[in-house]
C-alpha cells in the first residue's frame, strides 16, 4: 500500500525551521534526556499537524477486516442495509463465547485474557 | 530488534495473539486509522407526531476510517432511504440547524439531483463528500461543520456545511474542490442559512458560485 496513515499535506513542501542553540556550560542542558536543548522539534512541525486521507487510501481501508465487523452501537431496525444480516452478528458472536470460560469479555473492546 | 527478546519472555501471553496474526494480512489492516476529528452521524426521522426537533436522531460517533466503514456498510444508502428523511454528519458537538451556534454564522453549498440521478449519482455523491470531509480534504478543513443528505420526492439534495459565510476564499475553495471530486460539470450555489431560514431554498438567491 502506498499511501501512508501519516498526515500528509497536499501542498507545497516548506523547509523545517531550526535555530542553534550554544550551550556553554553543563547547566545550561536540560534536566530530563529527553529533552533537546531549547525546546522540542516536534513544536516546529510546518503549519501543524492533520490527519489527511485521501480518498483512495480510505476506500482501500474499506476492504479491511475490521471495517467489515458490525458497528458497535444499536441502531433503528429500519435503518439496516439488511435485516437478515442481524441473525449473523448474533450467531457469529455466540459462537466466539466458549473460548472465554464462564468470564464473559466484551470482544468489541479489545480487551485481552490473562493466564492466571 | 528487542521485539524478538519479548516474545521470548513473554512467550506464554503471546502464544494467543500469535495464532490469529496472518502474515499474508496487510499491515494497515490491523490498525484503525484515527481521524481528526470525531463525526456524529445523525439521522432524520419523517415522524408527523414529532416535532422538527424530536425527529433528529444522533444515531453514533466515529473517529476512525475502519470505524466509519463498519458503520457505512451496516446502514442504508440514502437511496435506500424513505422519502423525507436524511443522513447527517457533523463534527461532534455541532448540531445539524441553523440554530446551533457554529452554524449561525454559517451556509452550505447545495447540491441538487434530479430524481433520475437517485439510482446512478446519490449514493456516490454522498459517500465522497463524507470522504472529502472525514479525510479532510480541503484546505481549509476548519471551516466545514458536516454535510447533510435530503432524500425527497422532488429533488434530492446534499450540502455541505460551512461555519461562516464571510470566508469568500475558505468557502470557494470548498466549493471548488467538491465539483471537482463529484465530477459536477453544471455549476453549484452557496447559500447562506439566515437566506434559507425566511425562504424557500429554490429562491434562496447565491452568495458564490462556483
Amino acid at each position: 500500500m502506498s499511501a501512508s496513515p501519516v498526515a500528509r499535506q497536499a501542498t507545497h513542501s516548506q523547509v523545517i525551521p531550526s535555530r542553534s542553540v550554544l550551550i556553554t556550560d553543563p547547566s545550561q542542558m536540560p534536566d530530563v534526556y529527553s529533552s533537546t536543548p531549547g525546546g522540542t522539534v516536534y513544536s516546529t512541525t510546518p503549519g501543524g499537524t492533520r490527519i489527511v486521507y485521501e480518498r483512495s487510501f480510505m476506500m482501500a481501508l474499506r476492504q479491511s477486516p475490521i471495517s467489515q465487523t458490525p458497528p458497535k452501537c444499536a441502531l433503528p431496525a429500519a435503518l439496516l442495509r439488511n435485516p437478515s444480516s442481524v441473525p449473523n452478528v448474533i450467531h457469529s458472536t455466540a459462537a466466539q463465547k466458549p473460548r472465554s470460560n464462564s468470564i464473559s469479555f466484551d470482544e468489541s473492546q479489545e480487551t485481552f485474557s490473562m493466564d492466571l | 530488534m528487542a521485539g524478538n527478546n519479548t516474545e521470548e519472555v513473554e512467550g506464554s501471553a503471546t502464544t494467543e495473539t500469535k495464532g490469529t496474526t496472518n502474515a499474508e494480512v496487510p499491515p494497515e489492516f490491523l490498525i484503525k486509522h484515527p481521524l481528526q476529528n470525531t463525526w456524529s452521524l445523525w439521522f432524520y426521522d419523517n415522524d408527523r407526531n414529532k416535532t422538527w426537533e424530536e425527529n433528529l436522531i444522533e444515531l453514533t460517533t466515529f473517529d476512525t476510517v475502519e470505524d466509519f466503514w463498519r458503520l457505512y456498510h451496516h446502514i442504508k444508502l440514502p437511496s435506500e432511504l424513505r422519502q423525507g428523511h436524511d443522513y447527517a454528519v457533523f463534527k461532534q458537538g455541532i448540531r445539524p440547524m441553523w440554530e446551533d451556534d457554529a452554524n449561525k454564522m454559517g451556509g452550505r453549498w447545495l447540491i441538487s439531483l434530479e430524481k433520475k440521478q437517485r439510482n446512478s449519482d446519490l449514493d456516490r455523491f454522498w459517500l465522497d463528500v463524507v470522504l472529502l470531509l472525514i479525510g479532510e480534504n480541503f484546505d481549509h478543513s476548519e471551516e466545514i461543520c458536516g454535510a447533510v443528505v435530503n432524500v425527497r420526492a422532488k429533488l434530492d439534495k446534499i450540502g455541505v456545511w460551512t461555519a461562516d459565510t464571510s470566508k469568500q476564499h475558505a468557502n470557494i475553495e470548498i466549493g471548488r474542490k467538491i465539483k471537482e471530486q463529484l465530477g459536477i460539470h453544471g455549476k453549484i450555489g452557496f447559500q447562506v442559512h439566515r437566506d434559507t431560514m425566511v425562504k424557500h431554498s429554490s429562491a434562496t438567491k447565491n452568495l458564490y458560485t462556483v
